[in-house]
């Protein structure tokens, strides 16, 4: 069993080559992207199934807060039977950013028992920040496990509220609340990065708060 | 055990159209094409005064600029244009027949439509019926003038309360909205006009039913919804037409205004002839239904279940404008064989505290493509606004296809906005559950089908849930597989 894992950190100034991905039988791939503050980047991935067994994991946030633009695409095909796919990607945008999120599921007609996930959630933390999602399932084999999910909202009040009761101050709450929204992403990390990687998101989303 | 399960799921999709058949009434037509002669002699022969002439042509004059649409995931068969009849009408008193052409009350009685009233449900319901471009007969109007309600057809409004109709038509969707409606504007025959005053909730459920028969023509149908303040309406639509080898045209337009506290809840049941089992044949269903909460606190559900048509280009939308204004949008579309859908809402918010919700059931057989595209906008002034989407696929076989294209754009951080969608089958497990309790074959994929579609069904009113059902069923006979 082949396991490639990709990891991307874009900070300002950096861009990123398009990807494709071609996961044959039994191959894996975990793709793992972190848009930090100041980045104005547009993020594709392609990836092709082609193999049974082959497994593709893309992992991303983004965290906005001045004037960036996000694009993020993604474009996963199940090709053949016996394939999955799991898709997370988590962002916050504040001041005046603008994200895009668009990504694709097709499952190619015979490739049953294709199981495939997308989530995509989205804070807004300023009136100037902007999200557009358009999360897709296109499927021509019905023996099929597929969902996607996507929301664009905002962090929930009663948990801030219980927060502050308790003294914690307000940018101190959001702060844990935004740590707790992102930390999913942060599940699937190329091993031994992960408290790096988390340390790097918490001092993002301090600048931005 | 498999092979069980498909001949049973073969025999399940595979039923008649019962409406398939054709009426022979004489009937006359305005020459074949589409040009200014044509709308110039439509508009004659409906007596229309100059504003309505004018408006046409002013559509015609856009739409003639205008590029056929070309984002929907369809297989949409060339359209001639020109080889089409805008107008057809069954002879007699070319508009509205005193007496109704015994032939056409025959023909609505085998399709379960009274537009005897004696015949009706007492007071139930009241039906505008349209057979290919006018409207022959419109049921209860007495009982609904008594209350102040107009129900009458287009081209009556129109001569009877132009102020009305002036003032509201192409409000919604306006002329140069897009193709479809553009060509509409321009050459549309006949449909529903209904206004409920202020105050007045009108006392039974109001019903258009269009009926297509004439060969190598389309049917242009518009429908106008006015609700003033406080008021509430039920109104129902439905929708046959005869089993043919070539593709009918049938763009509609149906526009709702929603003021101020008032309520209406818009049903379709949509069964259009959907072409044979190898595909030939068909209408295209291409249409644009937008309604407005204009007021505060306004509220606006749309109902439908499509089972028919060989192409379904439909997305009922609502732009919620008043503060704290409401929308619904619930939705089962059911494709075999080789019909195809693209079918969903858009959801506009602009007022304060608005609430949409979503709910569309897709279910896909035979060969067939089933699509759900929606939009879901909350503009900056939209604070604590709020959506819920879910939007359900469920195939029945391995050739067809099921599709989810939702795009949610969210500029105000006190707004929310949910979607979720999700992808299954008919599993073998629940056929044999089923079939171990005795419930056999095609009972089984009905029961099963039922129960998925039940928070659809469950929104129409009564008269139609029990036909939606039925259709539910006769439309996925044979697909099981």
């Amino acid at each position: 069993m082949a396991k490639t894992e990709l990891l991307y950190i874009l900070r300002p100034g950096d861009s990123f080559q398009p990807l494709t991905v071609n996961a044959g039988a039994g191959e894996e791939y975990s793709v793992t992207f972190l848009i930090l503050p100041g980045a104005d980047v547009s993020v594709s991935i392609a990836a092709d199934l082609t193999g049974a067994g082959a497994n593709v994991r893309i992992n991303g946030l983004y965290i906005c807060g001045a004037s960036e633009r996000v694009e993020i695409k993604t474009n996963i095909r199940h090709l053949v039977p016996g394939t999955s796919s799991n898709q997370i990607v988590n962002g916050v945008a504040g001041g005046q950013a603008r994200a895009f999120f668009d990504g694709r599921i097709i499952v190619a007609q015979d490739a049953q028992k294709t199981e495939a996930y997308q989530t995509n959630h989205n804070i807004l933390l300023t009136e100037g920040a902007k999200v557009e999602t358009k999360p897709q399932l296109e499927i021509y084999a019905d023996d099929v496990k597929c969902s996607h999910g996507a929301t664009i909202g905002r962090l929930d009040e009663q948990e801030q509220f219980y927060m502050r009761s308790r003294g914690i101050p307000e940018d101190e709450a959001k702060f844990l609340q935004l740590i707790s929204f992102l930390s999913p992403v942060l599940e699937d990390v190329p091993e031994g990065r992960k408290e790096e990687l988390a340390a790097l998101v918490e001092a993002s989303l301090r600048s931005v708060l | 055990m498999i092979s069980d399960d498909n001949k049973v799921i073969k025999e399940f999709t595979s039923s008649e159209y019962k409406e398939g058949f054709v009426t022979d009434v004489e009937q006359e037509y305005v020459p074949k094409g589409l040009n200014e002669d044509i709308i110039r002699m439509i508009s004659a022969r409906k007596q229309e005064p100059q504003w309505m002439l004018d408006f046409r042509l002013d559509a015609f004059r856009r739409w003639q600029k205008m590029p056929m649409p070309t984002w929907g995931h369809l297989d949409l068969p060339k359209i001639d244009f020109q080889d089409i009849i805008y107008y057809a009408a069954p002879k007699k008193d070319a508009d509205r027949p005193k007496e109704i052409d015994p032939e056409l009350e025959k023909t609505f009685e085998k399709l379960g439509i009274p537009i005897n009233e004696r015949k009706a449900l007492a007071g139930v319901v009241a039906v505008d019926a349209v057979f290919d471009s006018v409207s022959v007969a419109t049921t209860f109007r007495k009982t609904l003038e008594e209350k102040g309600i107009i129900f009458c057809s287009f081209s009556e409004a129109v001569r009877e309360h132009p102020d009305l109709v002036r003032k509201y038509l192409a409000t919604v969707v306006p002329v140069g909205d897009n193709f479809y409606a553009a060509l509409n504007s321009a050459v549309f025959s006949d449909g529903s006009f209904c206004y409920i005053p202020k105050g007045v909730r009108c006392p039974m459920e109001l019903s258009s039913y269009f009926r297509i028969n004439a060969s190598g023509t389309g049917q242009f149908e518009r429908t106008l919804i006015v609700a003033d303040e406080d008021s509430y309406v039920s109104y129902m639509e439905g929708c046959t037409a005869p089993m043919r080898d070539e593709n009918q045209l049938h763009a509609a337009v149906v526009e709702i205004i929603v003021e101020k506290g008032a309520d209406v809840k818009y049903s379709t049941v949509q069964n259009w002839y959907p072409g044979d089992a190898q595909g030939r044949g068909g209408i295209l269903n291409l249409v644009t239904k937008r309604g407005i909460c204009k007021g505060e606190g306004s509220h606006l559900s749309w109902t439908q279940v499509e089972t028919g048509s060989a192409i379904t280009w439909k997305y009922p939308s609502t732009i919620l404008k008043g503060d704290y204004s409401s929308s619904e949008f619930y939705s089962v579309a059911v494709t075999n064989n080789y019909q195809q859908a693209d079918t969903g809402t858009k959801m506009i918010h602009i007022g304060k505290g608005t609430k949409s919700r979503i709910v569309s059931k897709g279910i896909s057989a035979g060969h067939s493509q089933n699509s759900y595209r929606g939009l879901v906008m909350m503009n900056p002034g939209a604070d604590g606004a709020r959506n819920f989407s879910q939007c359900d696929s469920l195939l029945i076989g391995d050739r067809c296809g099921a599709h989810t294209f939702p795009d949610i754009r969210n500029s105000n951080p006190t707004a929310t906005v949910e979607h979720e969608a999700t992808t299954s089958k008919i599993s073998e497990e629940q056929l044999f559950y089923c079939n171990q309790r005795g419930i056999e074959g095609e009972d089984a994929v009905a029961l099963i089908v039922g129960g998925y579609a039940r928070e659809v069904l469950a929104m129409l009113p009564m008269e139609f849930a029990v036909e939606a059902r039925k259709l539910l069923s006769v439309s996925l006979e044979g697909s099981v597989g």
